[in-house]
């Protein structure tokens, strides 16, 4: 990471998936915020760009789903990674191909999301520079 | 295959404990209803082909799925089956919130770490329940709560309020009564130190110094003693300090504990880093005569400065005059008494025993994965007692991380990257110990990275001294990963090369969270895993995780002629497994009557230069098509692992350690008789029967009066591959046959199968090897049956047990290593 840390949202309704990425990603530089309420994290996209998101699919109150096309109608450059049940995966894959820069089944490990984290960054930073 | 199925779910669960992968509630969920189905499947299918001889199977399974499920559902339901009271050494792991924080890393310190605790017991959160329930006190302080939350009162009335009812109210007399019991357990007058154990409390949070200790009670001042440590649970600092840390609408819990006095000539605490000084790289002792509050309440003590790195030097020392002591009072309490001038000039702490605590400190450290603080206390003879120890504070780095931790370590080279799978996430850095054989292991330095070329099941003796574990061969799911996981040791298997590049005595750094091993002791990435703010062993899912796992995973039963070899033995959903797999194949023995009731099976009869009655069975793959007839050859046969024994079994030479008889054929016929009654054989044994399958095999063979049981699975995908091989019976004696136990279990175990034995039995089991692997082993049991078939006669003397190991470890040497 050079210049600007970038910044990335981790939206799970459990509480151990926050816990455990947001170390997980700041030990490689990024600046991570998490929520497990969508409805707050939806208060947070109003003002703030995150350049990626990563979130659940199913949850109470908002779900995955309506959450990520609103952050995508927001800010269209914000990547964003599902991480859903392995059950829900095609289901999800099928559902909305479009605006979704990966998908991952959980459980994952941890260097798997580290990855495709890495991939995103990559991208973003090919997209600026 | 259910039976497969859910071996590979347990596998799976096994592994996620390891901190590698991310889970949440929901899978722990969905595992644990599959196996629930598979097993109610299982269960169903034994009673189907033995017409419903396995009933017990049912409520046997509910005895065992009703908690599991209690465990998913509730979080802090404390069922009314849990005890009010738990002695220290048998207190159940994971559960905080029953025995509070600082009793709950007692439990791990003694069953883990085995150093030496103070006895005693604690006094759980279900006791503080029923006190409150007993006295009514739940709805009133939860008003005077709310009314301090509103701003009605300050804290110190609410506190006032609240303590006063909880000192005036009765300790329920079932609870009184499992107090007496315990504390008149001890011989003779026990004076006790009661501590305070509140849920939270030395766990993320600190609560150090805000609830009470009393120190040196006389038996009978207990439970004035247990009410007063309640009473600080709301304590006008408590309170404060549980509103500052948003946990005021939790319900707060404490559970008590209580260890016998350590009359000490001196005591004191470590930090495993000091905070105060400059210099990371050491810890610190503090020491004072007497009882310990003297360090705690900061007055002054010595002052030790010590090397973290061994050999750890000393770097400083403050001795500092002492005037007064602390000591228990004649009829309980502590009292201040002078210090004899001669004495007050003299360090608390001796050498030898500085160099214990030390040793005692980073082994902590290591367990915990946090700064520690430790409180130790040297009695009057001179030995050291561990009292307590919790995790330090340290306050944050001033600078946060600037980009990739892994930047931050580029300067030191990287050995080996990419390489081999994560059994337990972490980092751990010390000198490279080579382990190959059992006396590698005595020389194992404390704190060593252990180094080996497979994950044999001997080497769990030395987990809880290493620092990390490399091995080139071995899977996650195997009993070394288990045992690296239970102590928390970062270890990563299938590391290909390894032992050729990190050499003996090499200092390194392994990090499994990013599976790179660095050369040096990479310093930054050491601290900053220390002051990172989460451990992953500690979190609520893990220890749930860990909780479902020791109701699914042990195997306990081996034996099945043991009488607890039954659905009411099974102590686990592992044992439940075993029971069916066992009983089926005996089912499956019974053959005329099963072919009977599956009619049109083929049985096939094997044709071999080794004339044994084999009849063999194929579930589908196992034979070539176009088989005519009853009987087949080993030509026709297309079962891999039966293929790989039968290498072994008709190899030259393996059915005797002398010359090949000229009539090998009439010695092998009157050996493999039948015989139609033998002492601790089943008696379903009539015949060999093989049932097979392409990758799969299970065989029975009754040679003469030994019994041999061989569960095996040989394909290309490793996750799958594991053997299961049981040997029992002989006609000698029992000393001659136990004789023969031990020959087995020493050659087994070279080849890295875990071996348990009992009496005249052997079970030994590897898991999860590369194809050719099983194969070679596969290949060394079809030796070994034979090698040991007529051993009974010949091992006369217990000297007679190494030269036969040798005389088949000439021929046949261990993989990977050699002959050790």
């Amino acid at each position: 990471m050079t210049t600007q840390k970038l910044k990335i949202m981790v939206l799970d309704d459990e509480p151990i998936v926050c816990n455990r990425l947001k170390p997980a990603l700041e030990k490689l530089g990024y600046e991570v915020d998490t929520f497990t309420q969508s409805i707050d994290a939806m208060q947070k996209i109003q003002g703030t760009v995150y350049d990626i998101i990563i979130t659940d699919l199913k949850m109470k109150g908002i779900d995955g789903m309506k959450f990520l096309q609103e952050a995508k109608k927001r800010a269209p450059e914000t990547e964003v990674i599902v991480i859903t049940g392995f059950a829900t995966l095609e289901t999800a894959k099928e559902s909305f191909q479009r605006g979704v820069f990966d998908f991952i089944a959980k459980p994952f490990k941890l260097s798997e999301i580290q990855q495709v984290v890495a991939k995103a960054a990559a991208k973003i930073q090919q997209a600026g520079g | 295959m259910d039976n497969q199925r859910a071996m590979e779910l347990i596998a799976d669960l096994g592994e996620k404990s390891g901190g590698e992968y991310i889970f949440d509630r929901k899978y722990l969920l969905d595992v644990t209803g599959e196996l629930h189905n598979l097993l109610l499947h299982l269960v169903k299918g034994l009673n189907l082909i033995g017409e419903n001889r396995y009933l017990d199977l049912y409520p046997a399974l509910d005895r065992l799925l009703l908690p599991l499920e209690a465990e998913l559902r509730g979080r802090l339901r404390l069922s009314g089956e849990l005890p009010y009271v738990i002695p220290l050494v048998d207190l159940p792991l994971d559960r905080p919130d029953l025995t509070g924080g600082k009793a709950n890393a007692l439990g791990e310190i003694i069953r883990r770490l085995h150093f030496p605790v103070p006895p005693g017991f604690v006094i759980t959160t279900r006791a503080y329940r029923r006190f409150l329930e007993q006295n009514h006190l739940e709805e009133r302080i939860h008003a005077w709560l709310e009314a301090w939350i509103a701003g009605e009162d300050d804290e110190r009335q609410t506190a006032r309020h609240i303590q006063y009812s909880l000192l005036a109210g009765v300790i329920p007399q079932d609870v009184a009564r499992e107090i007496r019991r315990q504390a008149e357990a001890e011989d003779g007058e026990v004076f006790w130190a009661v501590r305070s154990s509140a849920y939270g409390e030395d766990g993320e949070l600190s609560f150090a110094g805000l609830h009470e200790s009393v120190l040196n009670v006389p038996p009978k001042g207990i439970f004035e003693a247990y009410k007063k440590v309640l009473a600080s649970l709301y304590s006008p600092e408590a309170l404060i300090y549980r509103q500052k840390m948003g946990m005021i609408g939790e319900e707060a819990a404490m559970a008590v504990l209580c260890q016998e006095m350590i009359p000490s000539q001196a005591s004191g605490m470590l930090h495993t880093l000091d905070p105060a000084a400059a210099d990371p790289d050491c810890l610190v002792i503090y020491g004072a005569l007497g009882l310990g509050r003297t360090v705690a309440e900061g007055r002054a003590a010595d002052r030790f400065l010590v090397e973290r790195d061994s050999p750890h030097r000393l770097k400083g020392e403050e001795i500092s005059p002492k005037e007064t002591l602390l000591r228990p009072g004649a009829g309980g309490g502590v009292e201040e008494a002078a210090v004899p001038p001669e004495e007050g000039q003299r360090p608390s702490l001796p050498e030898s025993a500085r160099e214990t605590l030390v040793h005692w400190a980073l082994a902590l450290e290591r367990y915990f994965k946090r700064p520690q603080e430790v409180e130790w206390a040297l009695d009057a003879a001179g030995n050291l007692w561990l009292l307590q120890s919790r995790s330090l504070l340290v306050p944050k780095p001033a600078a946060p991380l600037l980009g990739d931790i892994r930047e931050s370590c580029s300067h030191y080279p990287i050995l080996i990257r990419d390489q081999g799978n994560v059994a337990h996430a972490g980092v751990g850095s010390g000198p490279v110990c080579l382990v190959t054989s059992s006396e590698d292991m005595d020389r194992f330095p404390e704190g060593a990275i252990l180094l080996t070329p497979y994950t044999a099941p001997w080497l769990t003796r030395i987990i809880p001294r290493a620092a990390g574990l490399i091995a080139e061969r071995g899977s996650t799911a195997g009993h070394l990963a288990t045992i690296a996981r239970e102590f928390r040791v970062p270890a990563l298997v299938g590391v290909e090369k390894a032992t050729e590049i990190l050499k003996p005595e090499m200092e390194i750094t392994l990090d499994t969270h990013h599976r790179l091993i660095y050369a040096g002791q990479v310093k930054e990435l050491i601290q900053y895993e220390l002051m990172q703010a989460t451990v992953f062993e500690e979190a609520p899912e893990f220890r749930l995780l860990r909780r479902l796992l020791k109701r699914i995973a042990p195997l306990n039963l081996i034996d099945p002629q043991d009488p607890e070899f039954s659905p009411a033995g099974c102590k686990s959903l592992h044992d439940v497994i075993r029971f069916v797999h066992e009983k089926a194949v005996q089912e499956l023995m019974d053959l005329p009557r099963f072919l009977k009731r599956f009619k049109g099976t083929q049985v096939w009869t094997l044709v071999s230069e080794v004339p044994m009655d084999l009849k063999i069975l194929d579930l589908g793959g196992g034979v070539e098509a176009p088989a005519q007839g009853s009987r087949i050859t080993m030509e026709q046969i297309r079962s891999l692992p039966l293929k790989a024994l039968w290498a072994g079994v008709s190899s030259p030479g393996a059915w005797s350690t002398e010359p090949i008889p000229v009539d090998f054929k009439g010695l092998m016929s009157s050996l493999t008789k039948t015989l139609a009654e033998a002492p601790g054989v089943t008696p379903y044994a009539r015949f060999n029967l093989a049932v097979i399958s392409e990758t799969y095999m299970n065989l029975h063979l009754r040679l003469g009066y030994h019994f041999n049981l061989v569960d095996a699975r040989l394909g290309p995908d490793q996750v799958h591959n594991h053997i299961y091989f049981r040997f029992v019976g002989g006609v000698t004696d029992l000393t001659r046959r136990s004789r023969r136990v031990q020959l087995l279990a020493q050659i087994l175990s070279r080849f890295h199968f875990k071996v348990d034995t009992k009496g005249d039995l052997v079970v030994a089991r590897v898991l999860h090897l590369p194809q050719e692997e099983i194969g070679r082993r596969l290949q060394l049991l079809g030796r070994l049956i034979g090698f040991t078939r007529q051993l009974d006669i010949r091992l006369r003397h217990d000297e007679d047990i190494t030269q036969y190991v040798e005389a088949f470890l000439q021929q046949y040497s261990p993989p990977g290593d050699g002959p050790q």
